[in-house]
């Protein structure tokens, strides 16, 4: 089976360079944007499975990378993880509302992010990892 | 003529045929005088000379009389004489006597003819010894007694004042003729003295009257003038009366610079002049009118309406005039407030300014702050869990440090957030139906790393059977872990750690947790501050670097917006347990709006379960999160209840509707849930289907049902219906 494709959407070269490192060691193929125009540029080349994405970008925000992304008929379908610094208060509820399948806030939790990254990819995970009640 | 005894002709006595009786005039300024004393103020200028001086004079000239005027006391205030009483010249020369009765030649001093006539309320007519006669009128108004008015028969050959002896020379007699001179004097007859007694009584009353309306007069119009001028000098409030309609009758300058019409312009039109036209359509005006009649006052803040239609703020005042139980009208007073209001909306702008700023600020540090936390976390991790191979064990350990230190700073800078949101009232909790068992035993394998590398033991005793509670799952983990945490931190190296739940005593209706450590206590004076925001006490502090001391202040917070309380019981050296209670789940509580008597007595509360299966084999749980929210379009919002997971288990496939509705209200329900799930459109390709849609009608009874009975059923019939799902299944 072909290893799945992941795009990180983030601007913190730090972040890209640990997270990259800790999903490449699980398996995935892990592409990289900083900015919100070269994102929508390199989900439509790559199609990637899945996209984990950051709110606070340069370029249009993280928001306005979800709305496009929900209106390209190639990348409509692609699962959208946001983790983002931001206060889950007030972003949660409009990232799921705008199409996110899950919001993390930075730092994440490294075990339950992963549930919730097999889990966006259809991979078999115990109901109960990411069931928040 | 000293050896004489004193002696007094009594004459007679008799009540004049007009007794003076008080107008509603003269109680008036009796009543202002103080009702029974006039004051003495009011007695000189009544009895004041110099205006009497003229009318007595007439009178002393027209009968030949000589005429004084006396005060209650019988003090001669002035006398009118065209004659001098020869006697009291006499009487005078010989003892050099000037006070007392100015005509009689006893010696009573007072005159007991004032005394007399004040006594009775009558005239007192008396004769001296030479037979000359004098009338006595006493002045009175209803109680008040202010004096008298004696007039005298005089020789009235001598209008002037004569020493005796010149009279005597003029007589050309001696002293002894003069006396016997005044024996011959014809004496005027009683009918005459009567008479003359009559006119001064009438003509005295008059004019006491007189006098008594002029004086009134002049202080009313005093007292109004002055009146007038302080209304009419206000110039920062508008003073105006209203009749008992509405209508203005009096405005003054305040009034007209304020409210900008002119008096002339506005007496007797409706005062709804100064209201808006909301106002006005919403029968403002006649409402506060309303409240002030009821009441006594209304007072009201808002905009009101100037001449120039330009509105401004206003506060304003109506207080109802009453008269003898009897509403009179109103006084108004109405202020312009617009500038303290500005000052108002500009302090609390700005004050709503800081909040806002201060949790901006607080919002992007703790922002700031994550990124760079999220690199270390993610570089720490990967190196701890072996993604660029494996580590010697003091890199492991050393990286283990730089990780619990990274976990530190993330939940200090959690804490600094809910901080803020205390401040700016944005903490809230979100209660849903709750299971503590499965939660305690998760916030425990979550603290577990911590405790096993202090080597400390932790335990749990959940009583069997709790009922569930109504809380926020992560704010109930957030405090369990934080009370937790603190345990870890002060027991000592292979201490223990025990949560605990029950069935709260105290507080009815709450569950009681708590977290007890075998840590070093805390001090009677610490228990007090221990809640308190960054309190921490500073003997333990050593034991660790414990964070912002804010734990416990938002667990403390995050209790009390559950409902609940939060304390501790300690003693030094045997550890402290924290105590805290959360509200237990109440299915009486949440459908108290379905349960109601009338539902209940018509039979109107019915149970329905929907059972929910999916194309394919498992249902996945998002789905079922997306068929809650179908089926909460289902219900009637403020009629029926869809119940939260009634289960231990999950995902659970059942969903409960209480619905106040009976067996025909269920058709329409089912009907509906049945059309939405068709319509369910997700993103993925499963699609819930209606396994089954159970009546579970509650008890019909009538009578007196109570509501916890019937809760109670509803519970019972849940637990059946999901356990013969259960069984069906199995």
């Amino acid at each position: 089976m072909d290893e799945k494709k992941i795009l990180i959407i983030d601007d913190d070269q730090h972040l890209l360079l640990g997270l990259t490192a800790r999903l490449k060691a699980k398996g995935y193929r892990v592409i990289c944007a900083a900015d919100g125009v070269s994102a929508i540029a390199v989900a439509r080349k790559e199609v990637p499975h899945l996209v984990i994405l950051d709110l606070g970008l340069p370029a249009g925000g993280g928001f306005c990378v979800l709305e496009r992304m929900r209106d390209l008929a190639d990348l409509v379908a692609i699962p959208v993880i946001v983790l983002s610094a931001r206060d889950p208060a007030d972003n949660e509820k409009r990232a799921l509302d705008a199409g996110a399948v899950a919001f993390f806030q930075k730092p994440p939790d490294n075990h339950e992010f992963l549930s919730a990254i097999r889990h966006a990819l259809g991979e078999t995970v115990a109901l109960s990892t990411f069931l928040k009640t | 003529m000293t050896s004489e005894a004193p002696r007094r002709v009594d004459a007679g006595q008799y009540l004049p045929p007009a007794t003076p009786l008080l107008s509603h005039r003269d109680s008036g300024l009796l009543h202002e005088s103080g009702n029974t004393e006039v004051s003495a103020t009011l007695r000189t200028e009544l009895l004041d000379f110099d205006a009497w001086s003229e009318i007595l004079t007439m009178y002393g000239r027209t009968l030949r009389v000589a005429v004084a005027l006396t005060d209650s006391q019988g003090q001669v205030l002035g006398k009118c004489h065209n004659a001098q009483p020869v006697w009291r010249l006499v009487r005078d020369a010989a003892r050099g006597w000037s006070s007392g009765c100015p005509f009689c030649i006893t010696t009573c001093v007072p005159c007991t003819a004032v005394a007399e006539a004040l006594r009775t309320g009558g005239v007192v007519m008396m004769r001296d010894r030479a037979g000359l006669a004098h009338v006595t009128v006493p002045l009175l108004l209803g109680e008040q007694r202010f004096g008298a008015i004696i007039a005298g028969q005089v020789f009235d050959r001598y209008p002037e004042p004569l020493s005796l002896r010149r009279v005597a020379k003029d007589f050309g007699v001696s002293a002894q003729r003069l006396w016997e001179l005044a024996r011959e004097q014809r004496p005027v007859s009683n009918t005459i003295l009567r008479a003359s007694g009559d006119l001064l009584f009438a003509l005295g009353h008059a004019f006491l009257r007189q006098r008594y309306g002029a004086i009134l007069e002049a202080k009313l119009a005093e007292t109004n003038g002055r009146f007038r001028l302080l209304v009419e000098g206000v110039r920062d409030y508008a003073l105006f009366t209203m009749d008992s309609t509405g209508r203005v009758t009096s405005w003054n300058g305040g009034a007209e610079r304020l409210l900008g019409y002119v008096a002339a312009e506005i007496m007797g039109q409706n005062f709804s002049y100064i209201f808006t036209r909301d106002d006005i359509q919403n029968r403002v005006p006649e409402k506060q009118l309303h409240k002030a009649l009821e009441v006594g006052r209304a007072e009201d803040e808002g905009w009101r309406v100037r001449g120039n239609r330009k509105q401004f703020w206003a506060n304003v005042n109506i207080t109802a005039l009453e008269d003898a139980g009897l509403a009179r009208g109103f006084a108004v007073i109405v202020q312009d407030v617009t500038e303290q209001r500005k000052i108002a909306t500009v302090l609390e702008e700005a004050r709503q300014e800081r909040e806002c700023l201060q949790e901006k600020l607080l919002s992007h540090v703790s922002h700031e702050l994550r990124t760079p936390l999220t690199a270390i976390y993610l570089f720490t991790t990967n190196l701890l869990d072996g993604v660029f191979g494996d580590l010697t064990p003091d890199q492991h350990e050393h990286l283990r440090f730089a990780l619990d230190n990274v976990k530190q700073l993330k939940s200090m800078v959690s804490d600094l957030l809910d901080i803020t949101r205390v401040d700016t009232h944005k903490l809230t909790v979100e209660p849903q139906h709750l299971s503590l068992t499965k939660l305690i035993d998760d916030v425990l394998s979550t603290c577990l790393t911590n405790a096993t590398v202090k080597n400390i033991s932790l335990r749990s005793h959940v009583a069997p059977g709790l009922p569930f509670i109504w809380a926020d799952p992560a704010r109930v983990r957030q405090i369990l872990i934080n009370l937790i945490d603190n345990g870890i931190k002060f027991a000592p190296a292979s201490g223990t750690v025990t949560v605990q739940t029950r069935t709260s005593a105290e507080d009815e209706g709450f569950l009681c947790l708590s977290v007890s450590d075998t840590g070093c206590g805390i001090s009677p004076e610490n228990r007090e501050i221990i809640f308190d925001r960054l309190s921490q006490v500073k003997s333990t502090a050593e034991a660790s670097r414990s964070g912002l001391g804010l734990g416990l202040f938002i667990s403390k917070e995050l209790v009390s917006r559950h409902g609940g309380r939060i304390w501790v019981e300690s003693e030094l050296e045997h550890g402290s347990t924290f105590y805290f209670t959360l509200p237990v789940f109440s299915l009486a509580k949440l459908c108290a709006h379905v349960f109601t008597a009338p539902n209940l007595e018509a039979g109107c509360v019915t149970l329905i379960a929907v059972d929910v299966a999916a194309v394919e084999v498992v249902v996945q749980a998002d789905i079922l999160l997306e068929t809650r929210k179908v089926l909460e379009r289902c219900i009637r919002p403020g009629q029926d209840v869809l119940l939260p997971s009634m289960s231990d288990a999950e995902p659970v496939e059942t969903f409960f509707i209480v619905a106040g509705t009976d067996a025909k209200g269920f058709e329409v329900i089912a009907s509906r849930i049945v059309r939405e799930l068709q319509n369910f459109d997700s993103a993925s390709r499963l699609k819930p289907v209606i396994s089954s849609m159970t009546l579970l009608v509650a008890p019909g009874q009538s009578g007196e049902v109570q509501i916890s009975e019937v809760a109670a059923r509803v519970e019972q019939l849940v637990q059946a219906h999901l356990l013969g799902k259960e069984n069906s299944n199995g």
